[in-house]
């Protein structure tokens, strides 16, 4: 089979190249290392109509060479390619070219301008055809023949024209096709590893914290949401996903991946007053769309003719990769066209940290200390049953409550390292307030208090923060214990069950 | 009648060369491309001509020539005009021609296919056409089941956009006309492979040259010449310095290449096809082991603190220099960074785009943000501060009643501003590293200058007016803190 298709493509392609050509028209084994959008924030969600993040697919091919320099065709490559970024490990190439000239009516009629092509007419009444020799006087855009009868715009008339081809011109494919060429080698059996990037890939890390009851640990599960959407599917792929802030210099937007535009044989045929109406002279006018089809181009519903595969029982291993961290699915799996996989890889069921219930000071606002928000801390270490890296991404906070789960509240992470301290700053309060007023007031300076209301049935944790230093403000004689952290003095301080505390301070202009 | 007439000898040549390729009626075709999507196209086509006044067309030349770059060399002519047409040939255009003029309105019976053949007069063509047939007055639209079919093709309407000239050749027979003009929709730029092995401090690179062509036209078994620099052009925008987070230190090497002046040139091997749609990738750099090695970058803009950590940026180090690195100068283009995982297997970790380098130049890539190596810049003092130092404010010049002039002047006492600085470098990694922590924004405003740095707790550099620079050595999983005292006069 391969022979074939080889010789085949000998002739074929004779008048493009001198080289024989050989056709490697599938990997053998395929590797997909999925990137995350470098420029999405890591509380925005997937957009899986519009996937900005990228993957690095590596494929082992095997083929059979002559002697010689050969020119190598890769096909089944992903569609969104760059193909500048191909790399390629077991042969010495010299050159590398990526074709994106696609075989259509349109690049056909390019091809065959000035040439002679065969006209079919077909007699409206009697279903008769008559062939006769035609040549192309014109582009694509508005064809015009010469035949024996004179110059004719054979589309524009209500009979049925047909051209019909001789052949395909030589350097049009069907698909944008990657090939190389050898330098001289000695030909004989070679596997060859093809590495690029490719457009539209993307993934997210997903964190599903359950708190439990006491508030001192929190269940801590985390998916891998890998999605695709490329048109090809890459079976029994080892893939992984790479996480940390890549640089990218382009944004995709510089991907050769484009429609070839469909050719209107009715355009430029009659002449209108507008551009508007002359890109609308169709035949006939077209029925509008069934409401299914105009949503298939929206994103939201992209969802719906996505395969969704949730897998559990298997887990993510991590590895160092530079400064990078490689989240790996330890067995192969299918990555599919137009689809989202979730892989769980972190799995740490009792993580201890502490829920607090937190007012900042903020200038921006007021100059005052802000709402009072509840997040839970975690120090980022093997001894409260974490220290991993935590991905960037979203996470969703649930607890048992009268026998039901939940929702906390939703928020997002940045990456975090080991050792690193990790607050899921998940909602505001509303059994615990801080109610802040001005004392006392002199020239240039104030006596500020906060009290402190817990109007929970148990003691809480509160901490009020103040900068350390402020360009406009001196903040002293605090009435509280202020413990020093980076940038910040906290007043930290446990409101026993129903009750209040109280915290005084001087706040003077510099 | 008289078409079919014409009809033979229009036939004649395509049918003889019929195949599936089209023959390009380019000649000996050289292609000088420049990083500025520009490219110097020459074409030496073998030309008969006759004695005299003659029309030459020159047929695929790029679609987007720039028509008023063209040139043509050649013995015995002299030029009288030159076209460039671009009105192309559709049936709209055929039919607006055609007022005026007569033409042939075939109409098929519907029911019994019988074709009738009227001539007609086309008396106007206003949102649809208006005729005269015989006597009658008619008019068709969109939706006719006749046909028009004209006699000929007007003489300027083309199916793609063409060159002519008119010579006036002293003598007649075949020769070399050298035809040359600028076309924008060429252009290339480098491409580079560095697969970086940690342990070992090398890289290996690989240097592509990656030749892009959206002019509409295919070159065929061109002589190619690639131009690294970017020539002056008028209607081309300027290509703008590429990429972000790169320091380059430039080197003095001249590089082993051709120049062409102050430009390095690249030609390639051989001749070669340049296809329509295509990007074409071309070797011209393969080196091994060049030592290299990753550092760690933190700008810190302005002087103040943030809540969370920020990740230092990971940079890749080389040098283009003959003795210790890559020994070439540069093109500008892309630097892709790839490692290998445990199994082996090339990863991507990060580009950056690059300028022109001259050989003997310092890199420094940002690849990417290191996960595991962070600073958290925060301000823990803030007060202003009264030096012991004088300047002068104000000077007076006092005249006497008598007529003496005395000057005097007013000195006041500086006022500063006294800023510390904490910076906590943290290193999850398990082996040591060495951070470049750099403070900018110290001298950017006007009349803001004299800024001083009485403490630190590392020796810091000032790079120029604007940053300093400390190198911070963290160890395997610890922490380090810079600390900092600016006096500024804000």
């Amino acid at each position: 089979m391969r022979r074939l298709i080889l010789l085949w493509m000998l002739v074929w392609a004779q008048v493009a190249t001198a080289q024989p050509v050989v056709v490697s028209s599938g990997p053998d084994s395929v590797s997909v290392t999925i990137y995350r959008a470098p420029n999405r924030d890591e509380d925005e969600a997937l957009d899986l109509g519009n996937l900005r993040g990228f993957a690095l697919i590596s494929e082992t091919r095997t083929v059979d060479l002559p002697p010689g320099p050969v020119t190598i065709r890769f096909e089944g490559v992903a569609s969104g390619i760059v193909p500048q970024s191909a790399l390629i490990f077991g042969a010495d190439i010299r050159e590398k070219n990526r074709d994106a000239a696609l075989l259509s009516e349109r690049s056909l009629l390019d091809g065959f301008t000035g040439q002679t092509v065969t006209l079919r007419r077909t007699d409206p009444a009697t279903g008769k055809r008559s062939e006769e020799s035609a040549v192309i006087r014109s582009g694509p855009n508005g064809v015009v023949v010469q035949t024996s009868r004179g110059i004719e715009p054979i589309y524009c008339s209500g009979l049925d024209n047909d051209l019909i081809f001789p052949g395909v011109p030589a350097g049009l494919s069907a698909k944008p096709t990657l090939s190389t060429l050898t330098k001289d080698q000695t030909g004989g059996r070679r596997t060859i590893t093809l590495v690029y990037l490719s457009q539209r890939f993307d993934w997210q890390a997903n964190y599903v914290g359950e708190l439990a009851a006491d508030g001192a640990s929190l269940n801590l599960f985390a998916w891998l949401t890998m999605a695709s959407n490329d048109d090809t599917s890459f079976a029994d792929a080892t893939a992984a996903a790479v996480a940390g802030k890549v640089n990218r210099e382009d944004d995709g937007t510089g991907s050769t991946d484009e429609e070839e535009p469909a050719l209107d044989r009715r355009y430029q045929c009659w002449p209108t007053r507008d551009a508007m109406m002359e890109a609308y002279a169709v035949p006939a006018p077209a029925p509008p769309p069934p409401p299914m089809m105009m949503e298939m181009s929206s994103p939201m519903s992209a969802r719906a003719d996505m395969e969704i595969v949730v897998t559990a029982t298997m887990r993510a291993q991590r590895e160092d990769l530079g400064d990078l961290k490689l989240y790996r699915i330890p067995m192969p799996v299918t990555v599919a066209a137009r689809a989202q996989k979730q892989v769980a890889f972190l799995i740490k069921p009792k993580v201890k940290g502490v829920l607090i219930y937190r007012a900042q000071y903020d200038s921006d606002d007021g100059d005052d200390l802000d709402t009072v928000k509840q997040l839970f801390r975690i120090k980022n270490i093997k001894a409260n049953g974490l220290g991993e890296a935590l991905p960037a991404g979203q996470v969703a906070l649930f607890q048992q409550a009268a026998g039901t789960r939940m929702l906390l509240g939703e928020t997002s992470l940045t990456d975090k390292a080991v050792d690193e301290e990790v607050e899921i700053v998940f909602g505001e309060a509303s059994n615990v307030t801080s109610d802040q007023r001005t004392v006392a007031r002199g020239k240039n300076w104030t006596l500020q208090r906060i009290i402190v209301r817990n109007a929970n049935a148990a003691p809480v944790r509160f901490e009020a923060e103040f900068p350390a230093a402020s360009t406009d403000k001196n903040f002293s004689k605090f009435s509280g214990r202020m413990v020093p952290k980076p940038g910040k003095l906290v007043w930290a301080v446990t409101v026993p069950a129903n009750s209040t505390v109280t915290l005084n301070w001087r706040e003077a202009e510099k | 009648m008289r078409a079919i007439i014409l009809l033979p000898l229009l036939f004649a040549a395509p049918v003889l060369a019929q195949s599936a390729q089209r023959q390009s009626a380019q000649g000996d075709v050289s292609v000088t491309i420049y990083n500025n999507n520009l490219a110097l196209v020459q074409d030496v086509r073998q030309t008969s001509l006759p004695t005299g006044r003659t029309t030459v067309e020159f047929p695929d030349v790029s679609a987007q020539i720039r028509a008023e770059t063209v040139t043509l060399n050649g013995t015995d002519f002299g030029i009288i005009e030159q076209n460039f047409d671009y009105d192309l040939l559709s049936p709209n255009a055929l039919l607006k021609k055609a007022v005026g003029q007569t033409v042939t309105v075939t109409t098929t019976n519907p029911a019994t296919g019988a074709k009738t053949n009227e001539r007609a007069k086309i008396l106007a063509v206003n949102g649809g056409v208006v005729l005269q047939i015989g006597n009658r007055i008619e008019t068709m639209s969109e939706y006719a089941t006749s046909q028009i079919v004209y006699d000929s093709i007007p003489p300027n309407l083309r199916a793609r956009p063409t060159l002519s000239v008119t010579l006036d050749s002293a003598r007649g027979g075949t020769r070399p006309l050298t035809l040359s003009y600028l076309t924008p929709g060429m252009g290339w730029n480098a491409d580079y492979v560095a697969l970086f092995d940690e342990r070992q401090g090398k890289i290996d690179v690989q240097g592509w040259i990656t030749l892009n062509n959206s002019t509409g036209t295919t070159f065929t078994n061109a002589k190619t010449l690639l131009v690294a620099g970017n020539v002056g052009a008028q209607t081309q925008r300027q290509f703008n310095g590429r990429g972000s987070g790169r320091r380059v230190q430039p080197g003095t090497e001249t590089g082993s290449r051709e120049q062409l002046g102050d430009f390095y040139v690249y030609p390639i091997e051989g001749r070669t096809t340049i296809s329509n749609a295509q990007t074409k990738q071309v070797s011209f750099l393969d080196v091994a082991g060049v030592p290299a090695k990753k550092a760690y970058e933190f700008r810190n803009g302005w002087m103040g603190s943030v809540d969370e950590a920020q990740s230092a940026a990971s940079v890749l180090k080389f040098s283009t220099g003959k003795a210790d690195g890559i020994g070439d100068a540069l093109p500008a283009g892309t630097v892709r960074v790839y490692m290998r995982d445990t199994r082996g297997q090339a990863q991507f970790i990060g580009e950056s785009g690059i300028p022109h380098i001259p050989g003997g130049s310092g890199m420094s890539l940002k690849t990417g943000d290191a996960f595991d190596v962070k600073v958290q810049p925060v301000m823990s003092e803030r007060a202003p501060v009264t030096l012991d130092e004088w300047e002068r404010a104000v000077r007076w010049r006092i005249t006497d009643d008598d007529g003496r002039v005395r000057t005097t002047t007013v000195e006041v006492q500086k006022q500063y501003w006294r800023t510390k600085m904490r910076y906590i470098v943290t290193n999850a990694r398990p082996v040591p590293v060495t951070v470049d922590v750099i403070q900018g924004g110290l001298n950017q405003w006007y009349g803001w200058g004299d800024t001083r740095v009485p403490e630190e707790s590392i020796k810091g550099q000032q790079m120029n007016a604007d940053e300093r620079w400390w190198e911070v050595p963290v160890p395997a999983n610890g922490k380090v803190e810079l600390t900092v005292t600016y006096l500024t006069r804000w």
